[in-house]
């Protein structure tokens, strides 16, 4: 059915689309171009197809699976990406150095810093800038506000997407105490543009330390009331374990990385494994699972809060005097040559690999997103496995389609 | 900074390596024909001494005369990064072949550079597009990449002409950037 | 380089275009920083609407173009106080007490579609939640279907390929519906507007109520664009009745 849409009735908006049946059909309007379509989009005996999304309210974003079903049970899927795909690569590629940091905080919108930490190193290491020790030492110290901050929204979608309301709600005040925290040295509530080639864009100031102080004074126990609401509750439990086990082996053939692979008894943390930054001067641990079912993945986020919360205090404890910015020129042309960092960002290793030919922008810009692959591997956690349990593995990933997507 | 690494590798892939091991802080760097990725990648994630089990990154690169992929590698034997790179893939037709049997992870990745750069990927089974619509007729993150093309057909009423934004700064229309290495 | 322009239709039509000439290139003169006598004030860009009319013929003042250039004039004059944009068709009729009584409903529950796409999906989640709590404005149902919402709020970019869809949740809504865009990707197309798969602002698929620009806007941002809605609503203006669809921004801006 097409409707001509250059000549609307009164009560269609002007809409400059073709043909609008392919909205709908979960199977696409084409021949399949690969094996793996072929055999996707061939119905057996008694199997449908459900297409999910790309709308839907579960909040990672907008993605969009198609699922093969038979009755309620899972035969397979297929994720449909690209529908917050903005082409970050190509506009870093036309943009000065400064800038590409600024286009790098809405790919993992809700952990903004780690997203440009491993661009900045990047850099530094293309220009060998030594980061001042003090700017160091802020860079871990809200780069793990950060992480408290993703992991306790995470915790909160989690319940969210299981039919739990309230979590989210604890979740969100103790973001938002966390952001404005944020907002007081970098500006800005989410997006932060905070870390520059050479160190950080500020000094800590007394707004800062002051809800610092006040949030740490009781974070513990918040952290403590929040999950002590799922922890111990049978629904949520019965609902999370044994579901999308995945092992440590097919884990690291899929290239899982972070609280993820954590869960599934590997402890790769890049923090200790692949040390940067001032890490191998604090004190903390590596928690790690051996079950690998989304509870554990769940349990592994709390215990990473409070890995966190520890670093934070010895970061407060041992920070340095000093200058918070490197004497890094404003035009800035790094030696051609190649540089790749990633950091362990809450999702896992977020990776950049700059290409430089000389001049003051990037010749190639690529950045490398963990939920990427761990939404890669739903068809082996999910066949025979129900519509509800989908939602379970989707929230325990964590994805962020804003880095998936690019 | 390894130095044993660079000699382990220059010991045991001497022959097919495509130029010197490079080392710059904490990354080493080796480049191989595209004929030679799987066994190479086979050979690093397999053998006990080096034992690369973890695969951070697939990256296409396009250097505006040949093209690239770029892997970058863990392992627990060595501090440093391992970026392997696949040098000399014909710009027009790009063809690698593919490590899926060694990472099944790098199955979205490879899908992710057909998609910006059109490498096709020997031996994976499901190389079709993942971000741009499956009918989109260019490669995004090419160099040659300055056409309006298939924007103007989207609902969003075509974005602006590429000419007037992409093109290098100061160059005549049509050039493309290029670097060495 | 030329800093006052009468004529709009040089404005962003190829690649020797001023407006594409970076200002920090050896050779080009920064075109913001030409000193000028303070009083001076630069000729506007007029950019003639050429997309809708009014239903009404003497709403906007009549097509007549604006000989006030300066702000303090603008406010001195009066004219930002009498807007006659109204809707038109059938709603033509002076309103009773009970369709007073229908808009103080509408205005006051409005159920927003949950439509977060990126970034500002999280600002509207915390304007939502607890701190910054939008349900006492009536808008704390987010609805999943578009079937029950009246409001969309876009929040985050719109890429091509989503655009489809998003129109599609726009068309299934039932009228009255209103449209918030939030955030600077769906104004304007943001940070995004020089990317090959975005969307440059939502106005270009469909017809926007309110605009609350920010990266992302604070959630005190969005609650002051849903109170104008809100004032929009009692009001009786909108643009979905005449489907103002098109750029809000000139091109070449």
């Amino acid at each position: 059915m097409t409707v001509d849409h250059r000549h609307p009735s009164a009560d269609d908006p002007r809409v400059m689309l073709e043909d609008e049946s392919e909205l709908y059909e979960p199977i696409p309007p084409y021949a399949p171009r690969t094996e793996r379509e072929a055999e996707f989009y061939t119905l057996g005996d008694g199997e449908l197809f459900i297409n999910i999304g790309p709308h839907h309210p579960a909040t990672h974003g907008v993605m969009r699976v198609v699922m093969k079903l038979s009755g309620e049970t899972i035969v397979d899927l297929d994720p449909v990406l690209g529908y917050l795909h903005r082409g970050v690569e190509k506009l870093c590629e036309n943009a000065d150095l400064h800038h590409t940091i600024a286009y790098l905080d809405p790919l993992e919108y809700v952990s903004s810093l780690f997203c440009e930490w491993p661009a900045v190193m990047a850099y530094e290491k293309l220009l060998d800038v030594e980061v001042p020790r003090r700017a160091e030492y802020i860079r871990v110290l809200t780069g793990e506000l950060n992480r408290v901050s993703s992991h306790l929204l995470a915790m909160g979608f989690h319940a969210l997407d299981l039919g739990g309301l309230t979590p989210i709600l604890y979740s969100f005040i103790e973001r938002d105490e966390i952001v404005e925290m944020l907002a007081s040295i970098t500006g800005q509530r989410m997006l932060f543009n905070y870390f520059r080639i050479g160190g950080v864009n500020g000094d800590l100031n007394h707004e800062f330390m002051s809800r610092l102080g006040d949030w740490m004074s009781r974070a513990t126990e918040q952290v403590e009331a929040n999950v002590g609401l799922l922890n111990e509750n049978e629904i949520f439990v019965r609902r999370n374990r044994d579901i999308g086990v995945m092992d440590a082996e097919t884990a690291l053939r899929m290239c899982w990385t972070g609280p993820n692979l954590r869960a599934s008894g590997v402890p790769y943390d890049i923090r200790r494994a692949h040390p940067y930054s001032i890490y191998p001067e604090i004190d903390f641990d590596i928690p790690t699972r051996q079950e690998g079912d989304s509870l554990a993945r769940y349990l592994l986020r709390v215990d990473e809060v409070k890995q966190s919360l520890r670093i934070i205090d010895q970061c407060l404890h041992q920070m340095p005097d000093g200058p918070v910015m490197a004497k890094v020129p404003r035009l800035l042309r790094p030696r051609p040559g190649r540089s790749w960092a990633a950091v362990e960002g809450p999702r896992g290793e977020y990776g950049v690999y700059v290409v430089s030919d000389g001049t003051d922008q990037p010749f190639r810009f690529r950045i490398h997103d963990p939920s990427f692959l761990h939404l890669q591997s739903f068809g082996r956690l999910l066949p025979g496995k129900l519509i509800a349990d989908w939602m379970t593995v989707n929230a325990s990933l964590d994805p962020i389609m804003g880095g998936i997507d690019k | 900074m390894d130095r044993a690494l660079k000699s382990r590798l220059e010991d045991r892939f001497g022959d097919v390596l495509a130029g010197p091991v490079r080392q710059r802080h904490d990354e080493t760097e080796i480049r191989i024909e595209p004929g030679d990725v799987p066994d190479v990648l086979r050979a690093l994630h397999d053998e006990p001494a080096f034992g690369f089990g973890l695969l951070a990154d697939l990256a296409g690169v396009d250097t505006g005369e040949t093209m690239q992929v770029v892997y970058h590698l863990w392992s627990e034997t060595t501090p440093d990064w391992l970026r392997v790179m696949a040098i000399n893939l014909d710009r027009e037709s790009p063809r690698v072949p593919t490590v899926v049997p060694v990472w099944p992870g790098a199955e979205w990745l490879e899908r992710e550079a057909y998609d910006m750069f059109g490498i096709v990927f020997e031996g994976n089974r499901d190389l079709r597009r993942i971000f741009m619509p499956a009918d989109y007729r260019s490669f995004p993150l090419r160099k040659d990449f300055y056409l309006p093309d298939d924007a103007a057909r989207s609902p969003g009423g075509g974005v602006r002409p590429m000419e007037a934004t992409h093109a290098p700064r100061n160059a005549a229309a049509g050039t493309v950037r290029k670097v060495r290495g | 380089m030329e800093v006052t322009r009468d004529d709009a239709a040089g404005l962003g039509t190829g690649p020797a275009d001023a407006t594409a000439m970076g200002s920090d290139q050896p050779g080009n003169v920064p075109g913001a920083l030409v000193v000028r006598d303070a009083t001076a004030v630069a000729a506007p860009i007029v950019v003639r609407n050429e997309l809708w009319s009014a239903a009404d013929p003497a709403a906007y003042d009549g097509g007549r173009p604006s000989d006030v250039t300066h702000l303090r004039e603008v406010e001195a004059s009066g004219i930002a106080a009498r807007d006659d944009a109204r809707w038109s068709g059938i709603l033509e009729v002076i309103p009773t007490k009970a369709d007073y009584v229908l808009d103080l409903l509408r205005a006051n529950s409005l159920w927003p579609l949950l439509s977060g796409l990126a970034c500002c999906a999280f600002e509207m989640m915390s304007s939502a939640t607890s701190k910054n709590d939008i349900d006492r404005f009536g808008m704390f149902p987010f609805r999943a279907s578009p079937r029950q919402a009246d409001v969309l709020i876009v929040a985050g970019t719109l890429t091509t390929k989503m655009a489809g869809p998003l129109v599609r949740l726009w068309e299934q809504m039932p009228e009255p519906k209103w449209c918030v865009a939030m955030g600077d990707c769906t104004c304007s197309g943001g940070r995004y507007k020089r990317s090959y798969a975005t969307v440059e602002g939502i106005d270009r698929v469909m017809p926007v109520d309110v605009y609350v620009p920010g990266c992302p806007p604070r959630p005190e941002g969005l609650i002051y664009g849903m109170m104008k809605l809100q004032q929009l609503v009692k009001d009786r203006r909108g643009h979905w009745p005449e489907r103002a669809v098109g750029p809000t921004v000139p091109e070449g801006v």
